[in-house]
C-alpha cells in the first residue's frame, strides 16, 4: 500500500470526517411479528426465541424476541422501486454532497464492502420502535490495494429505541475504488 | 447451575447451505434491501458480478443463524463482525464452519467468542467472530 499526503480528492473528503452520513432515519414501523415471520421463513431460522410464544415466555426474554441480525432491517428506507437501478440500487435520491457522491465524481465510483461488525446491547421485542444516526468516523488516505486504488470510508450507524436507549450499532466499511483497476467477478458485496 | 459444556478449540457442527437465486431473493426481501443486484442476474453481470449474489443483511442472518442453531434459544448474540470476502452466487454451496475462540463469564453469563467462516467454490465469503453470551442453566 501507498499513502499520498498531497491528495486533493482526500483534502476535499476532509470536512465529511465526524459528520454524520445522513439524516436521522425513523423505522417506517416498529418491530413486528409478521415482518419477523418473513425473516424466519426466508432463512429457515427456527430458533423458538423469535415465533414460539409459550415457549419464549419461559426463556430469557419472557417473550418472543427478533432475530437480532434484523437490526438493520427494521431502518432500511421504504424503497422508490422505479429507477432502482439506475439509481445504482440506492432506495432513495442520494444526497449529492455526501461523500459517496464526491467519489463517485472524482472517479472512484466502485464501490465494495469490506467488514461488518454489529453490536447489540439488547434484543428488540415488538413494539419497539427505533431510529438511527449515523456517523462517518473515518476516511482512510488513498491507498493501494491489490484491488486497485481508491479510499476506506467507515462509518458507525447507531439504533436507539422509542426511550433513546442505545440498543444496537453497526460498525460498516467499504472501499471506494477506480472500477477501471479491479475484477469485480472474484469479489460479493458490490453495489 | 452450570455452564454449557464448551472448550476453545471445539468445532462447531458445519453447515452447508446450498446458495440459490430464491434464497439470495428471499433473504433480500425480507431484509428489505431492494438493490437489483440482489434479485436481478442481469443486472449483477452489467456491474461485473458472476450472477446475483447475497445481500449483507443475509449473510449476517444466516452467520448468526450458524451459531444459535448451535447454542440454542437462550443465546444472546452480542455481536457478529465479519470481513466480506467472494460473493454468496446461485449454484453453490455455501459452507459455515465454526469453532470456540474464547470462553469467560461475566457473573450470570457465559461469553463465548466463535470463530466463523463461510466459504464456496470462490473462497472465502464471510469470515470472523460471534460473541454469544448465555445464562446458567
Amino acid at each position: 500500500m501507498t499513502e499520498s499526503e498531497n491528495d486533493p480528492v482526500r483534502a476535499d473528503l476532509e470536512r465529511f470526517v465526524g459528520q454524520p452520513m445522513g439524516p436521522p432515519v425513523e423505522a417506517p414501523d416498529p418491530v413486528n411479528v409478521p415482518m419477523i415471520r418473513h425473516w424466519v421463513d426466508a432463512l429457515d431460522d427456527r430458533n423458538p426465541a423469535y415465533l414460539d410464544e409459550e415457549s419464549a415466555a419461559k426463556g430469557r426474554y419472557g417473550g418472543l424476541v427478533a432475530p437480532p441480525a434484523m437490526l438493520q432491517a427494521w431502518t432500511m428506507p421504504r424503497p422508490k422501486i422505479e429507477g432502482i437501478a439506475e439509481r445504482g440500487g440506492a432506495p432513495g435520491e442520494m444526497n449529492p454532497d455526501g461523500p459517496i457522491p464526491t467519489l463517485d465524481r472524482a472517479g472512484f465510483a466502485g464501490t465494495l464492502a469490506t467488514n461488518s461488525e454489529l453490536e447489540f446491547f439488547r434484543y428488540l421485542k415488538p413494539g419497539d420502535h427505533l431510529r438511527t444516526t449515523s456517523e462517518l468516523e473515518s476516511i482512510s488516505v488513498r491507498k493501494r490495494t491489490g484491488l486497485g486504488e481508491g479510499y476506506f470510508i467507515t462509518w458507525i450507524t447507531r439504533y436507539f429505541d422509542q426511550s433513546n436507549e442505545l440498543v444496537g450499532q453497526q460498525l460498516f466499511r467499504i472501499l471506494k475504488f477506480d472500477p477501471s483497476t479491479i475484477d469485480l467477478s472474484k469479489f460479493g458485496g458490490a453495489q | 447451575m452450570s455452564f454449557m459444556q464448551v472448550s476453545v478449540g471445539d468445532a462447531l457442527p458445519t453447515f452447508e447451505l446450498p446458495v440459490t437465486s430464491t434464497v439470495i431473493v428471499a433473504g433480500a426481501i425480507a431484509s428489505r434491501d431492494f438493490m437489483p443486484a440482489h434479485h436481478d442476474a442481469e443486472y449483477a453481470r452489467g456491474q461485473g458480478a458472476p450472477d446475483m449474489f447475497m445481500n449483507i443483511l443475509t449473510t449476517n442472518g444466516y452467520v448468526s443463524r450458524y451459531v444459535t442453531d448451535w447454542s440454542g434459544p437462550e443465546t444472546m448474540v452480542r455481536a457478529i463482525r465479519i470481513r466480506l470476502g467472494g460473493p454468496a452466487v446461485p449454484g453453490q454451496i455455501l459452507r459455515f464452519t465454526g469453532a470456540v475462540a474464547s470462553l469467560s463469564e461475566e457473573g450470570d453469563e457465559q461469553v463465548i467468542e466463535v470463530a466463523v467462516r463461510a466459504a464456496n467454490d470462490l473462497g472465502d465469503h464471510a469470515t470472523g467472530h460471534v460473541v454469544i453470551s448465555l445464562p446458567r442453566v
